[in-house]
C-alpha cells in the first residue's frame, strides 16, 4: 500500500466518519429524517472552495463563480461549517415548524433533488454542471499539494476535525440533553407535555449537524480540488444513511462504524474486484452501479435482521444501579 | 400571450400526465398507508418495457399495454415481498418510507446495465396539428389527453359503482372493521397494487411520449410533481389527486413559459411545501389513514 | 403571579374541541379547586380525554379560554403549560421506550443545567452535580412506587401497570402545581393502585391540585373531592358524589350503584 492510497483512505475516511456523526446525531439521536443532509455537505463545500479560491477571472476565466476571496487556512474550513449551519435555519424554520414527520422527510429529499437542479442550471452562481475545479487546498501555495508530506499534512489536519466533532458529538449524546433528545425521538407529544421543546431542540440539533456536515465538505473539496452537483445528487445521503443503520444508530461508535464499514468499506472492497473475471471484462460503469444496488440491499437487509446495527444504542446504567440478582435476594430473604 | 396559450396546452397535457400517475400514488397510500417512493422508478420501468415492444415494430399506442402490465407485476411483486412483509413486521411509517427509498435506487442500479445511460425515445407518430382557440395540440397529445380522462372515469366507475371500489375505500377507511365486516382486505390490497401498477406503468408510458427522451434518471424525476399533486389533493384521496394533478400541471407549465423550462421542478417543489405548511391535509382532507400516519 | 387562595387553580370557560367535523368538546365550563382532588368522570366517548389534552395544550382549542393560576394559557404550547406547573398524563402508554426506567424520570425534571446545548457541550462537570441530585430524587420515588428493581430495563419492555406508574412519577419528577390525569389506575396491580392513591392524597394534603379522568366510581368516591360528569362533549353535572347521585338525569346516563 503506498502512501497516496493511505492519505485518500484516512482523509475519506475522516470526512465521511464527521458526516455520519452529523447524521447521527439529527437521525439517530432526535429523529430528524434529514433525507437532504449532502446539501450541508454541499454547500460547506461550495462555501470552502469560493473562499480559498482567486477571483473566478484567474487561470484564464474558465469558469464563473461568486467570491473567490483567497482566505487562508483555517478560514476556508470555518466558512464551511458556518455555511452548513446558515444553510440549515431557513431550511428548519419551514420543514421542523410546520410538517409532520413523514412529509418533513419527503420535502427534504425532494429539496435536495432541487437544489442540485438549480445549482446545475445557475451557471453563474457555482458554474453549474461543471462545478469548481482547482480548489487550492490549506497550505497548498507553500507546500506542493503533490508531495507525500502534503498527503501528510492533510491527514493532520483532518484528524483533530475528527477528534473535535466526536467530542461534541460526546458531549451532547452523553449529556441530560442528549436524554432528552431521544426522549422526544421516542415520543415528541409526552416529551413536551414534560416540558420539553421540540421545535427548539429540533431547530437546534439541525443546525449543529449542518455545521459539522458543513465542516465535513470544507475538508473534502480541500483535498479532492473539484466540487460539482454530481459529487452530491440525492443518493449520496442515502449511503449515509445506510452506513448509520449498518454501523447502529444513536450512538458515535456506531456512526464511526458505520462510516468504515459503507462509505469506505465499499469503496475499498469494490477496489478488489479485478478487470476482468474469467476472461469477461464488465461494462466500465457496472461496478458502481452494482454498489448501488448493493447499499439498497444493505439497508434492506439490516432494517429486516439487524434493525438497530452492528453496535446497538447503549443502555445507560447509572451508578449505584441495583443488580438484578442482589434485589432478587433481598426479597427471598 | 400566444406563448401563454401554448403553455396551457402543454399544461393540459402535463395534468394528463400526472394525473394518470398521481391517482395510483395516492391510492397506494390511501389504501396500504405506503409513501411509495419506488413509483418513479416503476414508471420508468414501465416506460422502457413499451419501448423495447415500440423498438420491435409495435405501435406505441399498442405498447401501452405492456407498459401498463410490467408496472402492474412489479408493483404486485414489489409490496408483496417487500412492502407488505415489513409491514407486517411493524415497521414503523419512516423505516418504510427508507426501505421504499432503498428499493427505488436497487430499481434504478439495477435498470442501468440493461438499458444503459443513454436517453431512448420512443416512435411516435404526432399526426396532424389540432387547433382551437390559439391552443395548438398534435393528434397524439390530444390522445394522451383522451387516456387520461379515459382512465380517470374509469377509477371513477370502479371507485362508485362496483363492489371492489366499495371494498377499496371500507380498506382505506378502516382495515381492522372491513375485515371483520368479511371484506378480503388482502386480496383487496393485491389487487390495489396490481390496478395502480397498472397506472404507474400507463404513466410511465405517456410520460415517456411527452418528453423528447427518457433514461433511467427520469424516474426520480417524475416522483415531484407526483408527490405534488398527491399531497395538494390530499394525501390518499383519488379525486384530490386529479384536482391537484390539474393544479400543478397548468401552474409548472405556465411557470415554465414565464420564468425558464428548467425551473419547472422548482416550481411544483415550491407548491409541494406551500402546500405542506399552509395545508397539510390537502384539499380535500381524508379521515383516518391520514390522521395515523406522521 | 399567582390567582388569590380562594380562587380556582384551573378554570376553563366554553372551550370547544372540533375536528373533522365532530364536536368532541361542545362548550365546557369548569372550575377545577386549588388544592382538591377533582374526578372527571363520563361514559366513553364523552370527551374526557380530549378535553384533559386540550387543558393541557396537546390539543388546540376550536374554542374558548383556559385560564391557569389567573393567567390566560389557552395560547401556550404544551411544553410551556408544563413548565408553568400544568402537567399531564397520557391514556395510551407514552413512555421513551428506548430509554431505561431511570432515564424516564430524569427527562422529566427540569433543573438540569446539563439540559441545553450550552450545557452539554460545557461537560459533565458542569452538571454532574445536578445529574446526582437528580438521580438520587428519581431513585427515591421509584423505590417509593415499588420499582427500584426496574430502574435500568428498557421502559418498552415494561408492563402495562409499570407503564402507568412510570408516567406518574415521571409526572411527580417535575414538581407539578397542577396534575392532569387521564386515566392513571388503568392496568395497576390493586397493591400499588392504594400506593399511588395514598401518594396523590399525600400530594393533595402538600396542596397539590388534581383532575383526575376515571372509570373506577369507587376509586372515584374515596379520591375525589368533587366530580364533573361529561356526556357527549358537555358537562351534565358537577359536585360531590353524594349530590349527583341525587340527580336523577346523572343517575340514568351514568351512575350505577
Amino acid at each position: 500500500m503506498n502512501s497516496y492510497y493511505a492519505a485518500t483512505l484516512l482523509v475519506y475516511a475522516g470526512v465521511d466518519i464527521i458526516a455520519c456523526i452529523a447524521l447521527n446525531l439529527q437521525f439517530g439521536i432526535s429523529g430528524i429524517v434529514n433525507f437532504s443532509f449532502i446539501i450541508f455537505q454541499a454547500v460547506g463545500a461550495y462555501a470552502a472552495a469560493v473562499l480559498s479560491m482567486p477571483p473566478d477571472t484567474a487561470n484564464g476565466g474558465y469558469q464563473v463563480y461568486v467570491g473567490g476571496f483567497q482566505l487562508p487556512f483555517p478560514l476556508p474550513w470555518i466558512g464551511g461549517a458556518l455555511a452548513g449551519g446558515l444553510l440549515a435555519i431557513p431550511v428548519g424554520l419551514v420543514v421542523l415548524r410546520k410538517l409532520r414527520t413523514d412529509y418533513q422527510a419527503i420535502a427534504l429529499l425532494v429539496l435536495s433533488v432541487i437544489a442540485n437542479s438549480v445549482i446545475t442550471n445557475a451557471r453563474p452562481f457555482l458554474n453549474g454542471a461543471a462545478g469548481i475545479a482547482q480548489v487550492p487546498g490549506p497550505f497548498s501555495d507553500q507546500i506542493d499539494p503533490l508531495t507525500q508530506s502534503y498527503q501528510l499534512l492533510y491527514v493532520g489536519l483532518t484528524l483533530p476535525c475528527v477528534l473535535l466533532v466526536w467530542l461534541v458529538a460526546s458531549r451532547i449524546v452523553n449529556s441530560p440533553y442528549g436524554r432528552s433528545l431521544r426522549a422526544m425521538r421516542d415520543h415528541e407529544v409526552a416529551a413536551s407535555a414534560l416540558g420539553k421543546n421540540p421545535v427548539r431542540m429540533k431547530m437546534t440539533i439541525f443546525i449543529v449537524g449542518g455545521i459539522i456536515g458543513g465542516l465535513s465538505g470544507a475538508i473534502l473539496v480541500g483535498y479532492i480540488a473539484v466540487w460539482a452537483p454530481s459529487e452530491w445528487l440525492y443518493p449520496e445521503t442515502i449511503i449515509l444513511f445506510a452506513a448509520v443503520i449498518v454501523g447502529g444508530r444513536a450512538n458515535n461508535v456506531g456512526a464511526i462504524l458505520g462510516a468504515l464499514l459503507v462509505p469506505v468499506g465499499f469503496e475499498e472492497v469494490t477496489r478488489l474486484i479485478p478487470g476482468t473475471i474469467a476472461g469477461w471484462v464488465p461494462p466500465p460503469n457496472l461496478i458502481p452501479a452494482m454498489q448501488w444496488v448493493a447499499i439498497g440491499l444493505l439497508i434492506i437487509g439490516f432494517l429486516w435482521f439487524r434493525p438497530q446495527g452492528v453496535r446497538p444504542e447503549p443502555r445507560r446504567v447509572f451508578e449505584g444501579s441495583p443488580d438484578a440478582e442482589e434485589v432478587d435476594r433481598v426479597r427471598t430473604a | 400571450m400566444d406563448l401563454y396559450v401554448a403553455a396551457l396546452g402543454f399544461g393540459l397535457i402535463s395534468v394528463s400526465v400526472i394525473a394518470i400517475a398521481a391517482v395510483g400514488f395516492t391510492m397506494q397510500f390511501g389504501i396500504t398507508n405506503m409513501i411509495n417512493l419506488s413509483y418513479g422508478e416503476v414508471m420508468m420501468v414501465s416506460g422502457y418495457a413499451a419501448f423495447y415492444v415500440n423498438q420491435a415494430g409495435v405501435n406505441i399506442w399498442v405498447a401501452l399495454i405492456p407498459g401498463a402490465l410490467v408496472g402492474a407485476v412489479l408493483s404486485f411483486l414489489l409490496n408483496r415481498f417487500l412492502y407488505a412483509p415489513f409491514q407486517r413486521k411493524g415497521t414503523n411509517h419512516i423505516g418504510m418510507v427508507i426501505v421504499s427509498l432503498a428499493a427505488s435506487l436497487m430499481i434504478a442500479n439495477l435498470m442501468l446495465p440493461i438499458v444503459g445511460y443513454y436517453t431512448s425515445s420512443y416512435v411516435v407518430d404526432q399526426g396532424p396539428l389540432l387547433r382551437a382557440n390559439g391552443l395548438v395540440l398534435t393528434t397524439a397529445q390530444i390522445a394522451i389527453i383522451a387516456v387520461a380522462v379515459i382512465l380517470m372515469l374509469a377509477i371513477h366507475g370502479l371507485l362508485r359503482y362496483t363492489r371492489l371500489g366499495k371494498a377499496m375505500r371500507a380498506t382505506a377507511a378502516n382495515p381492522t372493521l372491513a375485515r371483520n365486516c368479511g371484506i378480503p382486505t388482502q386480496r383487496v390490497i393485491d389487487v390495489v397494487w396490481l390496478i395502480t401498477g397498472a397506472l404507474c406503468g400507463v404513466a410511465g408510458v405517456v410520460a415517456g411520449m411527452n418528453s423528447e427522451n427518457f433514461s433511467v434518471s427520469s424516474g426520480a424525476a417524475y416522483l415531484i410533481p407526483i408527490i405534488a399533486a398527491a399531497v395538494l389533493g390530499g394525501a390518499g384521496q383519488p379525486y384530490g389527486a386529479m384536482i391537484g394533478a390539474l393544479i400543478i400541471g397548468i401552474v409548472t407549465e405556465l411557470s415554465a413559459a414565464a420564468i425558464a423550462p428548467e425551473y419547472k421542478e422548482v416550481v411544483a417543489f415550491g407548491m409541494l411545501v406551500l402546500v405542506m405548511v399552509l395545508r397539510p391535509q390537502g384539499l380535500l382532507a381524508k379521515r383516518g389513514a391520514m390522521a395515523a400516519a406522521g | 403571579m399567582s390567582a388569590r387562595p380562594d380562587e380556582p387553580m384551573l378554570v376553563a370557560r366554553d372551550v370547544h374541541r372540533h375536528f373533522e367535523g365532530m364536536r368532541a368538546v361542545d362548550g365546557v365550563s369548569i372550575d377545577v379547586p386549588r388544592g382538591k382532588i377533582t374526578g372527571l368522570i363520563g361514559p366513553n366517548g364523552a370527551g374526557k380525554s380530549t378535553f384533559l389534552a386540550v387543558l393541557a395544550g396537546t390539543l388546540p382549542a376550536s374554542a374558548g379560554t383556559i385560564t391557569f393560576e389567573g393567567q390566560d394559557i389557552s395560547r401556550l404550547p404544551t411544553y410551556h403549560r408544563a413548565r408553568r406547573g400544568l402537567v399531564r398524563t397520557f391514556q395510551l402508554p407514552s413512555e421513551f421506550s428506548q430509554l431505561t426506567v431511570l432515564e424516564n424520570l430524569l427527562v422529566a425534571a427540569p433543573d438540569n443545567r446539563g439540559d441545553s446545548l450550552l450545557g452539554a457541550l460545557l461537560g459533565k462537570r458542569y452538571w454532574g452535580d445536578d445529574e446526582l441530585r437528580l438521580v438520587d430524587q428519581a431513585r427515591s420515588l421509584l423505590k417509593r412506587f415499588g420499582m427500584t428493581a426496574k430502574e435500568s430495563d428498557y421502559a418498552g419492555t415494561m408492563s402495562g401497570g409499570q407503564k402507568r406508574l412510570i408516567e406518574i412519577m415521571r409526572a411527580l419528577m417535575l414538581r407539578p402545581r397542577c396534575l392532569l390525569l387521564d386515566e392513571p389506575m388503568s392496568g395497576v396491580h390493586p397493591r400499588i393502585v392504594d400506593e399511588i392513591k395514598y401518594y396523590l392524597q399525600s400530594l393533595r394534603a402538600d396542596g397539590l391540585t388534581i383532575l383526575m379522568v376515571e372509570h373506577e366510581l369507587h376509586l372515584v368516591e374515596q379520591l375525589c373531592d368533587s366530580v364533573v360528569v361529561m356526556a357527549q362533549g358537555k358537562v351534565i353535572g358537577s359536585g360531590t358524589m353524594a349530590a349527583l347521585r341525587r340527580q336523577q338525569e346523572i343517575v340514568d346516563a351514568y351512575l350505577v350503584g
